[in-house]
């Protein structure tokens, strides 16, 4: 039975489907192409044609945006305006050819927006039925960037050795004005409105526990901590390192010794406890 | 090269019509969804916070792609004609209508991408055959 089990399991793990983000983008093409060829008129069609189509639609869309962006960045801007976009869909399209294509760069006749081709994509829109994406598509970055307005300036200040979970550090911002006030009215340290206002504003933000306190910018997964207590027992904390702790004060070092020996006596009970639970299962 | 030069003859006509066009924009959904452009965008380096040429994008490559399939439908069509009228009474009307290969790379060519329908190999001169009409 139980090999027949683990077999099963074995199994289930291996049908788990591996979701490559190149994939998922392709089914998504690969959707709204179907749809348009349905539209037009097709039944059915041949898996490798709506492959190839759907490929074709890719690198269309890919080398006119790319175009476009390149259009941009020659006339030295970074955002793409409708002129490249114009300049991209006629470098596209000549190959086709289009009304107009011949005075494209005429002098007395180059006004971009009055190209056919923008022309016929308008005809086209008005003509053609509006068929929407068959399912919706759910954005991850604006969930992220909902997560980052609640805590506002957060990831851009932190290094990237911070772990995410973690509490943002407190506003310093304020105590610069402060320090120029210090300066020039030559007061005490200690008075200036620059410790003292820090001090408040300090204790402000542990006693309220304001709103931005409290929201982490992520949730905190589940840490363990392994640590040797001679005997090589593991004993997992949530959250708190049993090395800092020893650090912190001498008065508690003869207290938690003890403690710890009891955790860990408390684990290895555990551990008899499962080995005993094994051996009734076997 | 002069590409963004604009004359202003006729300029408001070609304005208004144009607003007219990107404002419509606003509310026709593409079949292309809006999240898988933003993503090819991103990935391509074009960046522009307006809705409207985003749209335009989609609408340009579906389009595109509309103009090729009905290039195959046509081409399918004809072939179909060419049939003798026997198996076309056969097969009903909708069945007939199936996006293949030959038909694609037909209507593809004139977009200026040649595709070719992969070859097939055999392990017998028999195996693609139906067997219904196959001889045994």
């Amino acid at each position: 039975m139980r090999k027949s089990r683990s077999k099963r399991k074995s199994n289930i793990h291996l049908q788990q489907p591996t979701i490559n983000p190149r994939d998922f983008q392709f089914m998504i093409t690969k959707v709204a192409v179907s749809q348009i060829c349905k539209s037009v008129g097709f039944r059915r069609s041949r898996v490798s044609a709506l492959e190839t189509l759907t490929l074709v639609a890719t690198k269309y869309l890919e080398t006119l945006v790319k175009s476009a962006a390149s259009f941009s960045n020659a006339a030295s801007r970074t955002q793409s305006n409708i002129l490249d976009l114009t300049n991209a869909l006629h470098d596209m399209s000549l190959q086709v050819g289009f009304m107009g294509a011949s005075t494209l760069y005429d002098h007395n006749n180059n006004c971009l927006l009055k190209s056919s081709v923008l022309e016929s994509l308008s005809d086209f829109v008005s003509s053609t039925n509006e068929i929407p994406f068959a399912k919706p598509i759910e954005r991850a970055k604006e969930r992220e960037s909902e997560e980052v307005n609640a805590v506002p300036g957060s990831f851009q200040e932190r290094g990237g050795h911070i772990p995410e979970w973690l509490p943002r550090f407190p506003d310093v911002g304020g105590t610069n004005e402060n320090c120029d006030k210090r300066v020039n009215g030559e007061q005490l340290w200690e008075n200036s409105s620059s410790v003292l206002g820090c001090q408040i504003d300090g204790f402000e933000e542990k006693r309220c526990g304001s709103n931005n306190v409290g929201k982490l910018p992520k949730g905190r997964s589940r840490i363990k901590f392994r640590v040797n207590n001679g005997g090589g027992t593991r004993v997992g904390l949530n959250g708190i390192s049993c090395n800092n702790v020893f650090g912190q004060s001498k008065d508690e070092e003869e207290a938690e010794p003890v403690a710890v020996c009891e955790k860990s006596v408390k684990s290895e009970e555990k551990q008899i406890l499962v080995y005993k639970r094994r051996k009734k299962l076997c | 090269m002069n590409h963004n030069r604009q004359s202003n003859d006729g300029k408001h006509d070609d304005d208004s019509a144009l607003s007219d066009f990107l404002a419509s924009l606003m509310d026709y959904t593409p079949t292309i969804p809006d999240e898988l452009v933003e993503h090819y965008l991103a990935k391509s380096g074009f960046q522009c916070p307006d809705v409207r040429l985003i749209r335009l994008v989609a609408v340009a490559t579906q389009k595109f792609v509309a103009e090729v399939a009905n290039d195959a439908l046509q081409h399918c069509k004809a072939r179909q004609a060419a049939v003798v009228k026997d198996k076309r009474e056969k097969q009903q009307k909708d069945k007939r209508l199936i996006l293949t290969m030959d038909d694609l790379s037909k209507s593809l060519r004139e977009y200026g991408v040649n595709v070719k329908q992969q070859e097939y190999f055999a392990d017998s001169p028999s195996t693609g055959i139906d067997p219904a009409t196959r001889d045994e």
